[in-house]
């Protein structure tokens, strides 16, 4: 069952939503859970048949002649941060959901899941005038509430700033401190210095794992107008008049040309990349989450 | 600039309209929220200066566009001066007498002057309005008239722009003569005659005015735009036979005239024989001078006649840079020796070397017929088909024989008389004056008394003979094979006889005329007073003897050979004989002509051919009772152009009539209305696909 964007915007309260996208992601699923890539070293055992060739340590080899496999143990507890752009540009969207709703569905169902394992979860929202809000990561079982309130307040914000998410990038640095945690961010990234990327590469160098959901709007990536068309933009008081036909082909390229650039970047720095259009189904953007945190982990 | 409908221009006001659109269209812009502004920004960069400058394109346009509506339905109009005619329309007849003559071929800025005729004679047309009654009339010379006023003004147009230059010279004095004749019998009170023409004085030579005081009312436009029209032309060409040039040898003189108020120095002209140039040469002429060229040529071996023409370089007006004649040689040089002292020995015959010299070799090609015949066989020939007679060492003649013999000379006959032992001076003088240059005397005999070896010494020789004279023109200066020749007899000149003139070509040394040259009405008389043998000299002996007879009889034969070849104009008819032919066709150089045969040929003994239309060479071509066709070059014949039209040179204004407008016509400044609303339209058109483009390109 995919869930259609547009449907869920005129379900209940977060929660609900939340609740409803992960159980349609994990409909028919066995055992489904987010993790974090920070399992640690538990013991050595000797290489049989079956035992995964990568998991051999090659250092034991050397010195004791003989085969180990090296065997490793989940961290007791996750400990999951969902960063929220909720800036000016996040607030774009003509069809169904708004970025900045969509990113708030997204990681409040994330947020859903995270507590439903027991483990910690906090939240950022960078992007309110009136500051960042910062919810501590708990697990508590009223935890999830305060959570996705603050979510909502974040969604029904109407006069955001134009701050970038990089300094809330660097903040969750300083709060996991030598822990580490499983970052989520949802943004758009449209920092005029990437910004945000040095944030998050940074992030990276700290073992940190990292997931963007890099989340725009479908008019974004194809400008569907047509006509004489004044554009003013969401960060500032830009204002354009332009004919859209005929500056398409050379946007839809810079477009293109900015997408392969964060791909290639946060690819080089190991984060988990997911490009996500609001026309998306929620359910589709959960379940490509979990199997990259999946399949990272079975890499390791 | 004025309006005819002003109250229209209120109009203008509609000018706020495309303003008023364009900032409501600013304002209609779709606003949309956009995110991803920068990166529009700098894509639009490149674009958002040329979508500017379209947009105040598209807005200037619509602004002209607004103003240019009413600016057209208010029907501006301007005034400018004008030297055309004055036209206005409504019912009226009228008449354009249209110069198609070959001078309307010239051309000005790569235009022809007919060209400029019709371009005005249908500007006009149209101006008259549809209920004028029109007419053209060709100012060409013979060329036909309508008989009638027409309304079928398409009609009228298309016969205008029909016209080609003809290649007969205008006469304006005829075709306003019959333009006035359409004129007067149209009911309508307003009557005026168009002369569209470059008003050559040639076509308006002066004379009776075509129509005197009431006539119809005349306006004038010179074509020629007030420049003035050089020309060179070809005005004359005369094609002779001329035997000195050889038996197969042609004389042509052409004239050539400057028709400007410059000199033009080296004028290449060029002489074609049977479509070959064969000589070259360059002239100079002052202004408004005519000048002749001669040339000397020969005629192909195969050809008896053949087409000649002398051309210069095409300029303005090249119908008239190449002139066409047909040169035929006559028969051969027909001589008649009388023989004073027939000998058994051929040798010592009186005209042994003569005859040897006339027909060297004795060949046919020699381009002499040679009779000899003695003197008492006199009476029963028949002079006239003889071109020369030679009395070699005849005894006087009676008187009868020498009036019949002079009135041959007079009329063109050439008559050599050599002495010797047979010519008594006295019997002469008593008979033979009337062909004498001068009267004969004793002759001196230098060898009398002298012992033989001094025979050489006292012998006299020729000297101070007329260089420049044709008979002497093969001749070096020094002439060795003359002046070596020993005289030892010659008959002495008494006083000059009653012949025109008489000139000593040649004398002996010791001052004794040995040639006399007299000129006797149209012919020629030629006193050599020693002996064509060698009884009296050896010149028969030398070199020199046989091109100084061959020249003498050829020279003396010229007289008779001049006929000058007929100069058959443009339109003039040719009359050519039957010849008891079937079939008789002429072809000109167009390709066009006529064929005479049946009713049209029987039982004539000429044809006249009257289509000669175009200059050049018309072949005649005839089939014979057997059916065999062939070209007949004895009657082909040159048509030329009218040399009259050559001359480009403008008529004075006096010449042209006096009645109506006349006087002033001539050039006559007035204002003329220039209505712009047309181009206003057509701008207004322009723009509205100006605008249909700018709002395509901006979608």
């Amino acid at each position: 069952m995919k869930l259609d964007p547009e449907l869920l915007a005129r379900l209940g309260s977060l929660p609900v939503k939340a609740r409803v996208i992960v159980e349609s992601a994990l409909s028919g699923q066995h055992r489904a859970r987010l993790h974090g890539s920070s399992v640690e070293f538990a013991e050595h055992k000797e290489y049989t048949y079956g035992d995964e060739i990568r998991h051999i340590d090659w250092k034991a080899l050397g010195k004791l002649d003989r085969y180990y496999v090296k065997q490793y143990e989940q961290e007791s507890q996750l400990t999951a941060y969902l960063v929220l752009d909720a800036s000016g540009s996040m607030r774009f969207g003509e069809r169904g959901l708004r970025k900045v709703e969509y990113a708030a569905l997204a990681l409040a169902s994330l947020a859903y899941l995270v507590s439903q394992q027991q483990d910690k979860v906090g939240l950022l929202v960078v992007g309110p005038r009136g500051g960042d809000l910062h919810v501590p990561p708990r697990a508590k079982g009223t935890h999830l509430a305060d959570l996705l309130s603050v979510l909502d307040q974040a969604i029904a914000d109407d006069d955001p700033g134009d701050a970038s998410p990089a300094h809330a990038i660097d903040r969750v640095g300083e709060l996991a401190r030598r822990r580490r945690a499983l970052v989520v961010l949802a943004s758009d990234l449209f920092d005029p210095d990437d910004l945000t990327l040095g944030a998050l590469r940074r992030l990276r160098a700290q073992h940190h794992d990292v997931v963007v959901l890099h989340v725009l709007a479908p008019e974004e990536l194809t400008l569907p107008y047509e006509g004489l068309t004044m554009f003013e933009g969401l960060e500032g008081d830009h204002k354009l008049l332009a004919n859209p036909s005929a500056i398409r082909a050379e946007y839809i390229a810079k477009m293109t040309g900015f997408l392969d650039r964060v791909r290639t970047e946060l690819g080089k720095a190991g984060v988990d990349y997911h490009l996500t259009p609001t026309d998306r189904p929620l359910d589709e953007t959960l379940q490509a989450v979990i199997a990259s945190r999946r399949s990272g982990r079975d890499r390791r | 600039m004025s309006f005819l409908a002003p109250l229209m221009l209120i109009g203008a006001a509609g000018l706020a309209i495309p303003l008023v659109i364009h900032l409501i269209g600013r304002r209609r812009a779709r606003v949309v929220k956009f995110a991803a502004l920068s990166f529009l920004i700098a894509s639009r960069r490149r674009t958002s200066r040329r979508l500017q400058l379209r947009e105040r394109a598209l807005l200037i346009v619509r602004m002209l566009a607004c103003i240019a509506l009413p600016l057209a339905i208010a029907k501006p109009f301007t005034s400018c001066a004008s030297r055309g005619p004055v036209v206005e329309g409504g019912p009226q007849a009228a008449v354009f007498v249209v110069d198609d003559s070959f001078t309307s071929g010239y051309r000005v800025g790569g235009r022809t002057l007919l060209e400029r005729t019709t371009e005005q004679a249908t500007r006009i047309l149209q101006q008259l309005g549809p209920e004028a009654e029109v007419a053209v009339v060709r100012a060409s010379e013979a060329s036909p008239s309508p008989t009638e006023l027409s309304r079928e003004h398409l009609r009228v147009r298309d016969a205008l722009l029909d016209l080609q230059p003809t290649a007969r010279p205008a006469d304006l004095r005829r075709a306003l003569g019959r333009a006035a004749q359409l004129l007067a019998g149209s009911s309508h009170e307003r009557r005026t005659v168009y002369l569209i023409s470059p008003l050559t004085a040639t076509a308006l030579p002066p004379g009776e005015p075509p129509w005197a005081d009431g006539g119809p009312g005349l306006e004038v436009i010179d074509v020629r735009g007030g420049s003035a029209l050089p020309n060179l032309a070809v005005t004359e060409l005369t094609v002779t036979p001329d035997p000195t040039a050889g038996n197969r040898g042609i004389a042509v003189t052409a004239q050539l005239a400057n028709y400007s108020t410059v000199a033009v120095t080296g004028v290449m002209i060029s002489l074609e024989v049977a479509g070959t140039t064969v000589a070259r040469g360059q002239i100079d002429l002052a202004a408004g001078e005519r000048k002749a060229k001669r040339f000397l040529a020969t005629l192909p071996p195969e050809l008896r006649s053949a087409a000649v023409a002398v051309a210069i370089p095409a300029d303005a007006l090249p119908i008239d840079d190449r002139r066409v004649a047909v040169a035929r040689l006559r028969d051969e040089l027909r001589a008649l020796l009388v023989d004073g002292d027939p000998r058994a020995d051929r040798h010592d015959d009186e005209l042994f070397y003569l005859e040897a010299a006339l027909r060297p070799g004795d060949r046919a090609e020699a381009g002499t017929v040679v009779t000899k015949i003695l003197p008492a066989d006199l009476d029963g020939v028949d002079l006239g088909q003889f071109d020369v007679v030679v009395l070699a060492n005849v005894p006087a003649l009676s008187a009868p024989r020498v009036a019949a013999l002079s009135t041959w000379v007079r009329a063109g006959g050439g008559l050599l008389i050599t002495s010797g032992d047979h010519v008594d001076p006295v019997a002469y003088d008593a008979t033979m004056l009337p062909l004498l240059p001068r009267s004969l005397r004793d002759p001196i005999d230098t060898a009398w008394g002298a012992a033989p070896n001094e025979r050489a010494a006292r012998a006299l020789h020729l000297t101070k003979w007329e260089a420049d004279h044709p008979i002497f023109a093969p001749f070096a200066e020094d002439a060795p094979g003359l002046a070596d020749a020993r005289f030892a007899k010659a008959v002495l000149l008494g006083p000059i006889t009653d012949s025109d003139e008489s000139k000593v070509l040649a004398r002996f040394t010791n001052g004794a005329a040995a040639l006399v040259l007299a000129r006797a009405g149209d012919g020629q008389v030629l006193l050599y007073t020693s002996t064509i043998d060698r009884d009296w000299n050896d010149l028969p002996l030398l070199p020199g003897f046989l091109p100084l007879f061959q020249e003498s009889v050829r020279f003396l034969a010229r007289r008779r050979a001049e006929t000058a070849t007929g100069t058959l104009l443009v339109g003039q008819s040719q009359v050519l004989p039957t010849l008891s032919l079937k079939k008789l066709e002429v072809r000109g150089p167009d390709g066009r002509g006529a064929v005479f045969e049946g009713a049209r040929l029987d039982n004539r003994q000429v044809v006249r051919f009257t289509a000669a239309e175009s200059p050049g060479i018309y072949r005649v071509i005839g089939t014979d009772g057997t059916g065999a066709t062939a070209d007949r070059d004895e009657l082909a014949f040159a048509v030329n152009v009218d040399p009259r039209g050559s001359d480009l040179a403008p008529a004075p204004p006096s010449v042209l009539p006096v009645s109506g407008v006349a006087a002033s016509a001539f050039g006559r400044p007035h204002t003329r209305r220039v209505e712009l609303w047309h181009a206003i339209a057509s701008a207004l058109l322009v723009l509205l696909l100006i605008e249909s483009i700018l709002i395509q390109r901006r979608r």
